[in-house]
């Protein structure tokens, strides 16, 4: 039997959502799939742009929430 | 910079328990960006994605120093599932009311409110970053939610279905489509290059 994989099917794939058993099987479409190797391997490169693409918030806000947690204690503290 | 990585449910008990500041700080500073990003690829305003990250970690600050955070639940979930709730809110809020964004990110408003991170957020310092970043604000707002959710949120294909009252194949179908509209933009220079995204 020919198993037969979509690109939602890599998508799965590169997210960790398949089986093992779909593993191997995916991994060994790939090989003889020249396009859906092509989209598996841009896949790959934009997951990577992605995971590097965070962006970092300002210290004013980061030292905002840390002071709201401080004050919350202290005033927790003279309240009790 | 943490020497010693101590997990979050520890870092969450000593806080909850012993009103460990440093546990709490260790974990904001561990998850500020993957909020602070997730909330600003939802509603596309630099300054209000502040506000928003404020507000969610406020909110966090009070559910655990009450007492009612569900232990069972992990820790960056809660918050991302908090961040995403407001988000939407806002988003939704917003599209109620158009507000003026330039290319930035940032709302008139906002820039006219506070000139100087204006000038803040023109020194920008990876570009190929924020410019991945910009062609995810141009995708589809259907494409979009499920990367964000799926990329950003770590939540299952089936989460988001379940979340979004959809099919798990629409899911996938919109973030197949999200990847390929991505693909499509940043190639733009080549000269195949097809404008036209595709809907869903």
């Amino acid at each position: 039997m020919i198993q037969t994989f979509t690109q939602n099917d890599v998508i799965r794939y590169v997210y960790e959502e398949t089986s093992e058993e779909e593993n191997l099987l995916i991994q060994d479409a790939l090989v003889h799939d020249t396009e859906m190797l092509e989209f598996y391997l841009d896949l790959v490169d934009l997951k990577i742009g992605l995971d590097t693409s965070y962006r970092e918030p300002s210290s004013r806000t980061v030292d905002n929430i840390l002071a709201y947690s401080r004050n919350f204690a202290s005033k927790h503290q003279t309240s009790a | 910079m943490e020497r010693i990585h101590v997990n979050d449910s520890e870092l969450v008990s000593r806080y909850i328990q012993n009103g460990d500041e440093h546990a709490f700080e260790t974990l904001v500073r561990r998850y500020k960006s993957k909020v602070y990003t997730t909330i600003y690829l939802i509603v596309k305003d630099t300054y209000v994605a502040e506000d928003l990250l404020q507000d969610t970690f406020v909110k966090a600050v009070d559910v655990l120093r009450s007492g009612k955070y569900n232990d069972e639940g992990k820790f960056l979930p809660w918050v991302l599932r908090i961040a995403h709730n407001m988000a939407i809110d806002n988003f939704r809020r917003e599209k109620r009311y158009p507000n003026i964004v330039f290319e930035d990110g940032s709302s008139v408003f906002n820039t006219l409110d506070f000139a100087e991170d204006s000038i803040e957020e023109m020194q920008i310092k990876n570009e190929t970053h924020n410019h991945l970043r910009d062609l995810i604000k141009r995708l589809p707002d259907s494409q979009r939610e499920v990367l964000v959710m799926r990329h950003y949120e770590d939540m299952s294909f089936q989460e988001i279905a379940d979340a979004t009252g959809v099919s798990i194949n629409t899911a996938l179908g919109r973030m197949r489509y999200a990847l390929i509209n991505l693909r499509k933009m940043m190639s733009k220079n080549s000269p195949s290059y097809d404008t036209n995204l595709y809907a869903e």
